[in-house]
């Protein structure tokens, strides 16, 4: 006898809440998802190749997961810090430091996007400053990487914040009755304890900025081959009925999407092993 | 001569006070570059040419018609996705079946799929070169370029809001409450009004409120399906896009002020639910 | 080691834990610290161990004012009441950590440590769990990794705190010996917290009953029996 599918319960509504789950995940999320998958299964593996193995795909991919990779290494350490700063100490405006983290996940993208051009355009307030030093950030590569920062900011310090919280400090005044440090106890013992968390954020800031749209058009420039990022390039296919390339192109950033969403479980799964805890 | 030394009093958990206050400052020179300026940075550029300029750029029809459209695809959207979290979280929480770590993850989907591949997956199944959607087209019902399409791009990209909020709150509070009422004779539903929905609506309200902001500010997946027509399809963030492509910086950081409003409100209800209601609301919220 | 402890006070904000009080506990002996929660007795190993700081008064070790030595100067072993081992770690890194924490000038060798640690979980009669996890030990095996842990850093005395207190009845008596052999073996001064007064009777050269922030009597556990100084000691034993 293998284990049932559903095992029987008193509680009422099975049918209903499965129901509603099931057909509105169905509607909303997989059928869309998989007529993706069966455009580009009628347009052909060869096919969908032949289009993504090409400069301008390639530069696209490689510029949006180069630039969301430094971003999400950045929004690490940082978020890391932020975190700490939280939860540890206590000092006026916390609470609103703490509030503001979320921006990045309330404030539209389009309104982002404009806001981080009017601020590092040449004419801007920072944009000035650095022309003075000779450095371009909007329309160059930096205005992306700054974008992506912003949207991918709360990520990191989302998550390893409750980590920090159930850090017992028994543990911390162990390791300093032994002898260490504080920086040793930091380096040693608590930032390993934070990193499965701190991991998952990452990967998790890395995907959103990989997917990235409205943040990064405006401040890009979106000059092909030097700052076109992947999802303008979806758009553009899209605006020339060329539907199949728009598919290629989809199904390559949908499978960097699973990529990432797989190696997230198994940080989790591989934390939950060893350590007893995410 | 030590023995009149002062005692010292830094507990061994805690770091030196100049490292924390170069922490401490580091995290507010940090927040202020990259959050607080740009929120200034709207308003500032919608008040350029004073506040008048600003209100009357949001006066004219265009404006209004996007407006009124995002309010649409919100008051469609929000609430289906709300019911969409309840029957999730219920069907997740109060039943045990296999593949339901699996089930999760497919809700959680939306959140790494890029907001433009989604408005892609819909143009695709929709768009009137489709099976389906030609045949919709051919008995006159428009999906993609229309509201339909909109609305349903807007659905996919805030699907997980609701039932992610739900989900940890509800395997918290355990079956026994619900138990307990149907054991004393109540109904299905009456259990689920008066016993459940009381304990998850400050985490309901949460979710709704983080849904509400993404789907009123929505714009990669929208960009896709709308075909921005102005006073038609063009919502809110896209009208932001196509002034600020004509060079009307005044008319397009008003219309983004608005917004921006709508986005510190909603920081603001979210911060004072954290506050109030912590204990309703998942373990990782309360902070 | 002696240890002096001279008119130890600790304020919490307004409330007192501890109204001053002084102890000298004679090198090598096995003291317990007995009394209901609230009593102080925790601060005070903390307090000797550098984790708290007095509000007045001094510690002395060996004649020497250690009032202000930091917990890392102080050489504590410390055992906590949840153990505290780093989860993140096999019990062989948990026991090498104060070795390897020490700064490259007083650090052992590689090979050092390794052979140290061997004989350590020897010690403890625990040889072959060096590469297991914490979370893969059971609640006395976790105890024991945490006394191998406190002795590895050669510690100038030993504090535990309940150390017993999170362990079922059978397994308490068996590492209740274990402590006494552990201790008759290393001669180190050693202190250690507790509620239950069977154990501290059991176990101790020398206990020291407290309530309420205050030292109700000091002696060995059959002049505390046979002569009760107050009326809380003898309720407190009695029971």
């Amino acid at each position: 006898m293998g284990r049932p599918l559903i095992h029987r319960s008193p509680m009422p509504g099975l049918g209903l809440s499965m129901g509603v789950t099931l057909t509105m995940l169905s509607l909303v999320v997989l059928l869309p998802i998989g007529a993706l998958l069966w455009k580009g299964a009628s347009f052909g593996l060869c096919n969908i190749w032949d289009t993504v193995n090409r400069e301008r795909v390639w530069a696209a991919l490689f510029l949006s997961f180069r630039l969301s990779f430094f971003a999400a290494l950045f929004n690490l350490v940082f978020g890391v810090m932020l975190a700490w700063v939280l939860v540890r100490y206590r000092f006026p405006g916390r609470r609103i430091l703490d509030a503001a983290v979320d921006l990045p996940f309330a404030l539209p993208t389009a309104v982002a996007g404009i806001a981080l051009t009017a601020l590092y355009a040449p004419n801007g307030v920072f944009g000035s400053l650095a022309k003075e030093l000779g450095w371009k950030i909007a329309y160059s590569q930096w205005g992306i990487f700054i974008a992506l920062v912003f949207v991918g900011l709360p990520f990191v310090t989302r998550t390893v914040q409750p980590v920090i919280e159930e850090i017992e400090r028994e543990v911390e005044e162990a390791s300093a009755t032994l002898g260490a440090t504080r920086l040793y106890t930091l380096r040693r013992v608590i930032l390993p304890m934070l990193a499965p968390a701190a991991m998952t954020g990452f990967a998790l800031s890395l995907a959103r900025a990989v997917g990235e749209y409205g943040s990064v058009i405006f401040i890009a420039g979106n000059i092909p081959l030097v700052t076109e990022i992947a999802p303008l390039l979806i758009v553009i296919q899209l605006e020339e009925f060329n539907y199949d390339a728009a598919a290629s192109i989809g199904i390559a950033m949908l499978l960097i999407s699973f990529a990432l969403l797989l190696v997230i479980n198994l940080i989790q799964v591989w934390s939950r092993r060893r350590i007893g805890y995410v | 001569m030590s023995d009149i030394a002062p005692i010292r009093f830094r507990s061994a958990t805690e770091e030196t006070p100049l490292a924390r206050w170069a922490l401490i400052g580091i995290a507010f020179a940090g927040l202020a570059v990259l959050v607080f300026a740009p929120l200034i940075a709207v308003f500032a550029e919608a008040l350029v040419q004073g506040a008048w300029a600003a209100v009357k750029s949001l006066g004219n029809r265009d404006a209004l018609s996007a407006i009124k459209l995002t309010l649409i695809i919100t008051a469609i959207a929000v609430p289906l996705n709300a019911a969409f979290g309840i029957a999730a979280a219920w069907f997740i929480t109060k039943f045990d079946f296999r593949g339901k770590a699996f089930l999760i993850t497919l809700i959680d989907l939306p959140f790494s799929v890029s907001p433009v591949v989604a408005g892609l997956c819909i143009v695709l199944m929709f768009g009137s070169n489709s099976l389906l959607g030609g045949w919709l087209v051919a008995q006159g019902y428009h999906i993609v370029f229309a509201l339909p399409g909109i609305v349903l791009a807007t659905m996919f990209v805030t699907f997980p809001f609701v039932a992610r909020e739900l989900i940890p709150v509800m395997i918290e509070q355990g079956r026994a409450e619900e138990e307990a009422a149907l054991t004393l004779g109540a109904s299905g539903w009456r259990t689920f009004w008066t016993v459940t929905i009381p304990n998850i609506r400050w985490a309901l309200l949460y979710g709704v409120l983080l849904c509400n902001a993404r789907a009123m500010g929505e714009f990669g997946a929208v960009a896709v399906v709308s075909g921005k027509i102005r006073g038609q399809t063009a919502t809110m963030p896209i009208t932001i896009e196509m002034l600020y492509n004509e060079y009307l910086s005044v008319a397009a950081f008003s219309m983004a002020a608005v917004l921006a409003l709508l986005a510190l409100v909603t920081l603001l209800l979210k911060t004072l639910l954290e506050i109030r209601h912590a204990d309703q609301l998942s373990a990782q919220r309360r902070h | 080691m002696h240890i002096q402890i001279d008119e130890i006070s600790k304020q919490f904000g307004t409330t007192a834990a501890l109204t001053p009080v002084s102890l000298s506990i004679p090198s090598g002996a096995l003291v317990a610290l007995l009394g209901p929660s609230g009593s102080g007795k925790t601060t005070l190993l903390r307090i000797l161990g550098g984790l708290e700081f007095p509000s007045s008064g001094r510690v002395r070790f060996d004649g020497q004012d250690a009032t202000n030595l930091t917990v890392q100067q102080r050489r504590a072993g410390f055992v906590f009441q949840s153990y505290a081992l780093f989860r993140h770690m096999t019990v062989f890194d948990n026991i090498a950590y104060g070795l390897t924490a020490r700064p490259r000038a007083s650090r052992p060798q590689k090979a050092e440590i390794a052979r140290r640690v061997t004989k350590l979980l020897e010690l403890i009669q625990l040889p072959d769990i060096g590469g297991r996890f914490p979370s893969q030990l059971s609640g006395g095996q976790r105890q024991r990794v945490a006394l191998a842990r406190a002795l590895a850093i050669e510690p100038r005395m030993l504090l535990l705190d309940e150390p017993f207190g999170a362990l079922d009845a059978k397994v308490r008596k068996e590492l209740r010996q274990g402590l006494r052999d552990i201790h008759d073996e290393t001669g180190l001064t050693t202190i250690f917290v507790t509620h239950d007064q069977d154990e501290a009777m059991e176990l101790a050269d020398l206990v020291v009953v407290m309530s309420m922030g205050r030292i109700e009597q000091i002696g060995k556990p059959a002049d505390i029996r046979a002569r009760p100084a107050t009326a809380f000691v003898r309720e407190f034993i009695g029971a």
